[in-house]
């Protein structure tokens, strides 16, 4: 019986194994080379791959700047904005559905659409906002947006969130539906007003729908290559790069051995905010 | 029936995965992993079957069909298809693609780091003694060779040398191009108290970004190849010469359009079209994008000359870039050698370069296209070989790119400078 049940999981084992272990261990191999990535021969370098990424890389570590207050405008912003469409558009009228299937529509697109869609928006001479802030008289205002060394992050960011902000509204959206009805008349007897409504009913009550979305967010944040790429070039210049795009770089770069030990730590730093961010999920819901 | 215990299980998953590990551990390089010789004969073998042609510029893509479609009619039992890539995903990724053998019979490369590493991955095919050289231009090729192989016959001239709307730099009173720096200036000056921006400059845009760069290191630079001695050591972003390149990009701060630093190629490219900058800081490979926006007014190139006028050594800079090549791992080189013949032909040659508004290096080609004849006499002047494809470590490239683009967007060159040494000095071989 154990054997047949083995042998119904088989299929998936292989490809888990064949996709993803087996690749995961040639990567650490990998990691410990100096292989270029097509050269018949390489060296061993034990250990100093890491060491170096760890220790004296600056593109490296500013990239994981960059990818960390990526991350944190775009988990707060988006999953702020997710939630406040998701109570606002939650009750099924014709409107919000309407409204829902148009906060939903970005999610739909590809990531080279959004590049160029924020491009346009970006651009300092014929863009959208630069327009906008010349046609109201607040050309003062006006920005280079991308160009900003010190900001071109946070720009970014806020392609992203416009980018998947609906996706996670629905997410929210089920979880709010799953309410029960009783929970708010309960309070409204008790006289809580809409503010606390939210704060002692909704909001405790969508902690899973929240860990989800902050969960899915962050690996998206971390993930986020094909925008950048998109928004800002190939390789992008040290305001925009990130940690997928750092490693990207270093691939193109023909040093697939030390590609291989950023792309350990870049694991590592995954699995670590990852792991905080559910202790704080937890804390903030308890 | 045989029946698995829970710890029969977890011994075949442990044999399993040591199995796994040991082939992981072997390694692209642990045992002999020379890739396989193609068969078909190499270079000598049949001309026929469906080949592919990878390349990037997706604004030749129409000549190419013609010039496509053209060839099959001549050589019935080939057929060509053109695999086109973005040129930054080309600049990444066209060495793994090509080692696979399937895309890419015939192909191009970006002359520096890219096809160093072709080379060194056994992709080249060697044309060597083959008779298509005889068509080139011998001094234009040199690109194309290494380690004294002819390993790829660079195909385009480009002048890496901002293009001037004559119309506006005439308007200034300009009689003839400035001859030294305080010369430059004043026309970025004049240009500018015309109400246009004297500089188009695509300083959002990694691919083109650096192209000013050339411009601005070849007389400065102590020598040709100072850009690359900064790859391995020699020189320093830090040294006097390379920091007077920087703070000449302080210079030509206010000459720049708004917001340089965040603006695209395509941008930069439209404002130089629609007359609103005088100068567009990339090069003449970018001629036939001004037209197609609609430009009607003259084209001519302009460096900025970074000296006194006894001490420039260049008048601009060129590059032969779009290396061909036969991919050594395809079974189809007779059928691409073909292809690259055809190519090589001064009347399809003259075909292409009136078609994209580009020169080639290919001998005997007439020039009809009007662009091409008024930048004919480039051809002839003291162009310095860009320096900017010196690089071959993309880090180090970026960071000295990263640190010029600093400088335009306000940083002190001291300052960036330090940065981008740094880096290099992390990065270098």
């Amino acid at each position: 019986m154990k054997f047949k049940l083995f042998l119904f999981a088989a299929p998936a084992l292989a490809l888990y194994g064949g996709f993803f272990l087996l690749p995961a261990v040639q990567g650490l191999r990998y990691a410990t080379t100096d292989w270029d990535g097509y050269s018949a021969t390489f060296d061993d370098v034990g250990l100093s791959n890491l060491t170096a990424v760890v220790s004296n890389d600056d593109l490296f570590r500013n990239a994981l700047t960059n990818n960390l207050k990526f991350l944190l405008v775009v988990v707060l912003g988006q999953t702020a904005l997710a939630l406040l469409l998701a109570v606002l558009l939650a009750v099924p009228t014709k409107g919000s559905r309407f409204l829902r299937g148009l906060f939903f529509l970005p999610t739909v697109l590809s990531s080279v659409s959004v590049a160029f869609i924020w491009k346009f928006v970006y651009d300092p001479n014929f863009g959208l906002i630069n327009t906008v802030l010349d046609t109201v008289g607040l050309g003062s205002w006006k920005s280079a947006f991308l160009g900003n060394e010190g900001t071109a992050i946070f720009w970014v960011a806020v392609a992203q969130i416009w980018f998947h902000a609906g996706q996670m509204m629905i997410i929210y959206i089920a979880g709010i539906n799953q309410i029960p009805p009783e929970l708010y008349e309960a309070a409204t007897t008790d006289g809580a007003g809409r503010w606390q409504q939210f704060r002692h009913v909704t909001w405790p009550m969508v902690a899973p729908a929240t860990t989800l979305v902050i969960a899915y967010t962050t690996l998206q944040s971390f993930k986020a290559f094909d925008l950048i790429l998109g928004l800002a070039g190939n390789p992008p210049r040290s305001g925009l790069d990130v940690l997928a795009t750092r490693i990207y770089t270093t691939f193109a770069n023909s040093q697939l051995g030390y590609a291989a030990a950023e792309s350990i730590v870049f694991m590592a730093a995954i699995a670590l905010v990852t792991y905080l961010q559910n202790r704080a999920a937890r804390m903030a819901h308890a | 029936m045989t029946t698995f215990s829970r710890r029969d299980l977890l011994r075949l998953a442990a044999g399993t995965g040591a199995a796994a590990l040991l082939a992981a551990c072997a390694g692209p390089g642990g045992s002999d992993t020379t890739d396989k010789a193609a068969t078909g004969n190499g270079l000598a073998g049949p001309r026929e079957g469906d080949i592919s042609f990878a390349h990037w510029r997706a604004e030749d893509k129409d000549v190419f069909e013609k010039i496509r479609a053209d060839f099959t009619k001549i050589n019935g039992k080939i057929s060509v298809r053109q695999d086109i890539s973005p040129s930054a995903d080309y600049q990444s990724t066209a060495i793994q693609k090509l080692r696979g053998g399937s895309v890419g019979d015939a192909f191009t490369a970006f002359r520096g780091a890219q096809f160093l590493d072709i080379a060194k991955a056994g992709v080249s095919a060697d044309l060597t003694g083959q008779a298509l050289l005889q068509k080139y231009e011998s001094s234009l090729i040199t690109a194309g060779s290494d380690g004294g192989k002819q390993l790829g016959v660079p195909y385009q001239l480009v002048f890496n040398t901002p293009l001037a709307n004559t119309d506006l730099i005439g308007k200034a009173g300009l009689g003839e191009a400035p001859k030294d720096w305080q010369g430059f200036l004043a026309l970025a000056d004049k240009l500018k108290s015309q109400g246009v921006a004297p500089i188009a400059w695509p300083g959002g845009d990694a691919a083109n970004a650096g192209q000013l760069l050339n411009v601005l290191v070849v007389n400065n630079a102590p020598t040709d190849d100072a850009l690359g001695k900064i790859e391995t050591g020699e020189h320093k972003v830090t040294d006097d010469w390379f920091l007077t390149v920087l703070k000449q990009y302080a210079e030509l701060r206010p000459y720049f359009q708004t917001g340089a630093t965040g603006t695209s190629s395509d941008a930069a490219l439209a404002l130089f079209a629609q007359g609103k900058a005088a100068l567009l800081a990339t090069g003449s490979f970018q001629v036939a994008g001004v037209r197609k926006l609609g430009a009607t007014f003259g084209i001519d190139l302009l460096a900025p000359i970074t000296t006194t006028a006894d001490k420039a050594k260049y008048e601009g800079v060129h590059n032969a870039t779009f290396i061909l090549g036969v991919n050594a791992k395809s079974t189809k080189q007779g059928a691409a050698l073909a292809w690259l013949e055809y190519l090589s032909d001064p009347v399809v040659a003259g075909a292409y370069a009136n078609g994209t508004a580009q020169h080639v290096t290919v001998k005997g080609v007439e020039y009809t296209n009007a662009d091409l004849k008024a930048l004919a006499p480039w051809l002839t002047r003291k162009t310095a070989l860009a320096p900017r494809f010196q690089f071959t470590n993309l880090d180090v490239r970026s960071a000295v790119e990263n640190a010029t683009v600093q400088v335009a967007g306000g940083k002190s060159p001291e300052q960036a400078a330090e940065e981008a040494q740094k880096v290099i000095d992390q990065k270098k071989k």
